[in-house]
């Protein structure tokens, strides 16, 4: 976003930027910006606490009275009250996944951890009243069928026009992520972001699927799809050792 | 993935030094009091409005978010999968603080909330997003927009 106030800056509108990589702004040098300590991610902090981040929009606005510019990096002084574990948290419960095993029985075992996760996830759903599935434009259902498929090995083709079909893999991935860890934190407790990811990469068979899909498909003869399921499907921290690809792409993060 | 110390050594210091074009200029545009101030989102997180289509890889252009959006129609479609997505899920503020800002009009701190509010996805080369950050520039001048807040994601 640097580069972005610059340009605008530069025609005339003033910005300031949120900051969650301090030695990136530094080295970029953007007209105002508020470094914040919170997790990628999350650029105005903890969720559901409205007075919190307020506190940071504020914060990030009152740069904008200051004179002493340009280039002003101020820090916002306060942690995420959110970033903690929540001890109380039970995630709902799934069959153990085994993380081998032969690629029929884990793609079997995701498209049922969907319809297991139903119920969780339309409490989700009624609690937030919100759901973020929706990037591949399928049911959640038909996202699970199409990520099995390939596991299955059938490389199916694009079920939407005008998209690749390992784009489509991507955005049915992402999907997949968004619904299992949206009924995860179905309920009265505060999971972190940390616990949910270690439910889902740990314990679940989707995580597992995930997984395998990247082993098996990084052989593929594709470029693009050995490169979209080499760095945009598994996060680099859950990487298991020995998969991790040789080219890793740089610039995952804006 | 919580901060970048947790990623793995090579990957923070890719983040660390993410390449940002050398600018030559150091612009810095002033303005009225902040109670006067039009504020506008830009953000990066690669945010679409349900329905449209996501950004592909690493598209340099930005995509209209209206003011009018509501939260279950707003989902991020960055490339990256090395940020946590859980705090958006639960509360479009974390990445997107429209109901902040509102808030903030309504009791006089800013001027006004623009009408639309935009998102670039912000893995793409600064360079190619240059022609299109001028011709936001002017949409946002068209808007009366003459504060902009820049979170990534």
């Amino acid at each position: 976003v640097s580069a972005l106030g610059h340009y605008l800056e530069e025609e005339g509108i003033a910005t300031v930027a949120i900051s969650l990589i301090r030695p990136q702004t530094e080295n970029s040098k953007p007209p105002r910006a508020l470094w914040v300590p919170f997790e990628l991610g999350r650029p105005f902090g903890p969720p559901n606490l409205p007075a919190f981040q307020k506190q940071v929009v504020l914060a990030a606005l009152r740069l904008f009275e200051r004179e002493s510019g340009p280039v002003i990096i101020d820090d916002f002084p306060v942690d995420d009250p959110r970033a903690q574990p929540d001890a109380a948290w039970r995630p709902p419960p799934v069959p153990a996944a085994a993380a081998a095993g032969p690629a029929e029985t884990l793609a079997a075992r995701l498209e049922n951890e969907i319809l297991l996760l139903q119920g969780s996830h339309q409490r989700w759903v009624a609690q937030h009243r919100r759901t973020t599935v929706g990037l591949s434009g399928l049911s959640v259902g038909e996202c699970a069928r199409y990520v099995a498929d390939w596991l299955r090995g059938r490389a199916p083709p694009s079920p939407r026009e005008g998209f690749s079909a390992p784009l489509m893999l991507r955005f049915a991935v992402d999907d997949v992520k968004a619904y299992c860890l949206e009924a995860a934190a179905a309920g009265a407790a505060k999971p972190s972001s940390r616990q949910l990811g270690d439910w889902f990469w740990n314990e679940t068979a989707a995580g597992a699927a995930i997984h395998a899909l990247r082993a098996v498909l990084q052989a593929s003869e594709d470029e693009r799809l050995r490169l979209i399921v080499s760095n945009f499907m598994v996060p680099a921290a859950r990487v298991r050792a020995g998969t991790s690809p040789a080219n890793q792409r740089a610039r995952m993060q804006s | 993935v919580t901060r970048l110390t947790d990623l793995p050594p090579a990957q923070a210091l890719r983040l660390a030094e993410l390449e940002c074009p050398d600018f030559e200029t150091r612009p810095w545009t002033t303005g009225p009091a902040l109670s006067q101030r039009r504020v506008a989102i830009v953000s990066s997180a690669g945010l679409v409005v349900r329905g449209e289509d996501p950004f592909r890889g690493r598209d340099p252009d930005y995509r209209a978010i209206p003011g009018s959006t509501k939260p279950e129609d707003l989902l991020i479609s960055h490339i990256s999968i090395n940020f946590d997505r859980t705090g958006f899920q639960e509360d479009w503020n974390v990445v997107f603080p429209l109901d902040r800002l509102n808030e903030l009009a309504a009791e006089g701190t800013i001027g006004s909330v623009a009408e639309t509010h935009y998102s670039f996805m912000g893995a793409t080369d600064p360079v190619q997003m240059e022609p299109f950050a001028r011709d936001l520039a002017g949409r946002l001048r068209q808007g009366k927009v003459d504060a902009v807040i820049l979170p990534p994601v």
